[in-house]
């Protein structure tokens, strides 16, 4: 069953991009092209892009090369498409704060500038597993692309939760589907362009790092298309008399100085 | 292999991470006991340990190795003020954020200058912090946490206008005194 092209794999390759596909054409139809160009963007291309390289994969006229070519190109799209991603999710969670939306950015470009030179020394250190560039490359390029942007998603949690600040439904969604993504997918990429694995291993990894989207697209599906609860007017917390009192009192001192 | 193991613990550290949080947005939007959380602080004392004139005239009193003690554990004294005003910041964070739910538009309007005003203390209160923490090491001079205690005043005023919209019935003792 855990082997390569077995209807396992070919469904676990397939249907997660039929969904996202599904979900950015329902979404856009929705009028979400407005709110989110870049994830609508993000699943129609990465999703079609990840079916071309699935073709190329089965197709057996197209060599290995090509394969290879295809694989690269869909992933420099997708690459793009999600750091825009972040970049829309970032700029919509700070928008209704102003007083630190300028010192988030700050910290997330910071943060961002120093994920760069730790993913360019993983990258220099890897000891690549094939002597052919075109692979060895896109496995290191893979692993560089998924610190930076697994750094950028945790540098926007952490200025988020040390703020507590609350994300709105779907930028949460989003984020956390990134974040798992990465985080799986992170772990793949290392192992392979690091550790050598044999090619009984890479299937695994390859269903692990299948597996991993499912489970990010349909968190996506579910934070984008089930509408969240409404919130229960009487239960937000009113500030109690004795708060109140302590605070006023702390103030009418300062007032009679 | 040892820079796939480092990637491997951070990718799952990061999980771990997101997981927390995602199970504490879950909790919050059930809805938890926000405003026990706050502390009161005492604003007279902050006042009197950022003040300028009282740093000077202990200096000039006390000589040089004594004057660095004492400042030294009114350093400390100062970052337990300032953290508590930032802890107290976060929680009206919350409040302020709940309370943007209401239907009441001045209680909306209220709520989003809480929200503000508490994320700038949030924000002045960390960098106090990291002054007050390098001034220890050299505690020749005391730091400014001036802004942190200017916002904590202007926080009370904003949470008490929310306290006010929230519950009219309430006896806001600053009414009468103004």
């Amino acid at each position: 069953m855990l082997q390569a092209h077995s209807f396992l794999w070919n469904f676990l390759w397939v249907a997660p991009n039929v969904i996202l596909l599904a979900l950015g054409v329902l979404l856009s139809r929705r009028g979400y092209s407005r709110e989110f160009p870049a994830f609508l963007s993000f699943a129609i291309l990465s999703a079609a892009g990840d079916l071309a390289v699935y073709c190329a994969d089965i197709v057996p006229f197209i060599s290995a090369i090509i394969f290879w070519r295809v694989q690269w190109a869909g992933f420099v799209v997708e690459s793009v498409l999600k750091f825009l991603v972040i970049g829309e999710v970032l700029s919509r969670f700070l928008s209704p704060y102003p007083s630190v939306a300028r010192l988030g950015r700050y910290f997330v470009s910071g943060f961002g500038a120093v994920l760069i030179l730790v993913a360019a020394v993983a990258a220099a250190f890897a000891r690549g597993d094939s002597s052919v560039w075109l692979i060895s490359g896109f496995h290191v390029v893979e692993q560089t692309v998924f610190i930076v942007q697994l750094g950028l998603i945790m540098s926007l949690l952490l200025f988020a939760a040390y703020f507590r600040m609350s994300w709105d439904r779907l930028s949460f969604g989003i984020v956390l589907g990134l974040g798992i993504s990465a985080c799986g997918h992170l772990v793949t990429w290392a192992l392979i362009a690091n550790a050598n694995p044999s090619a009984q291993q890479r299937t695994w990894l390859a269903f692990f790092n299948m597996a991993i989207y499912n489970v990010c697209v349909l968190i996506w599906g579910y934070y984008l298309l089930i509408p969240s609860k409404v919130p229960r007017k009487t239960n937000s917390p009113a500030l109690p008399n004795h708060n109140l009192d302590l605070w006023n009192r702390e103030l009418e001192r300062l007032l009679q100085q | 292999m040892t820079i796939a193991i480092l990637l491997i613990l951070a990718a799952a550290f990061a999980l771990i991470f997101i997981v927390l949080i995602t199970i504490s947005r879950s909790l919050q939007v059930s809805g938890t006991d926000l405003v026990g959380q706050i502390r009161p602080i005492d604003i007279e004392a902050f006042r009197n340990l950022i003040d300028a004139a009282e740093n000077e005239f202990l200096r000039r009193r006390l000589p040089a190795t004594e004057f660095r003690v004492v400042q030294r554990a009114r350093l400390r004294a100062m970052a337990a003020y300032v953290l508590s005003a930032g802890r107290n910041a976060a929680v009206l964070v919350r409040v302020g954020q709940t309370a943007l739910a209401s239907s009441n538009l001045a209680t909306v309007e209220a709520a989003r200058q809480l929200v503000d005003n508490a994320l700038l203390l949030r924000r002045n209160a960390t960098f106090a912090l990291l002054r007050i923490y390098i001034a220890l090491a050299w505690p020749h001079e005391g730091p400014t946490a001036a802004l942190v205690l200017h916002g904590y005043e202007t926080l009370n005023g904003t949470a008490m206008l929310l306290g006010r919209l929230q519950n009219p019935a309430a006896p806001v003792r600053i009414s009468s005194t103004l």
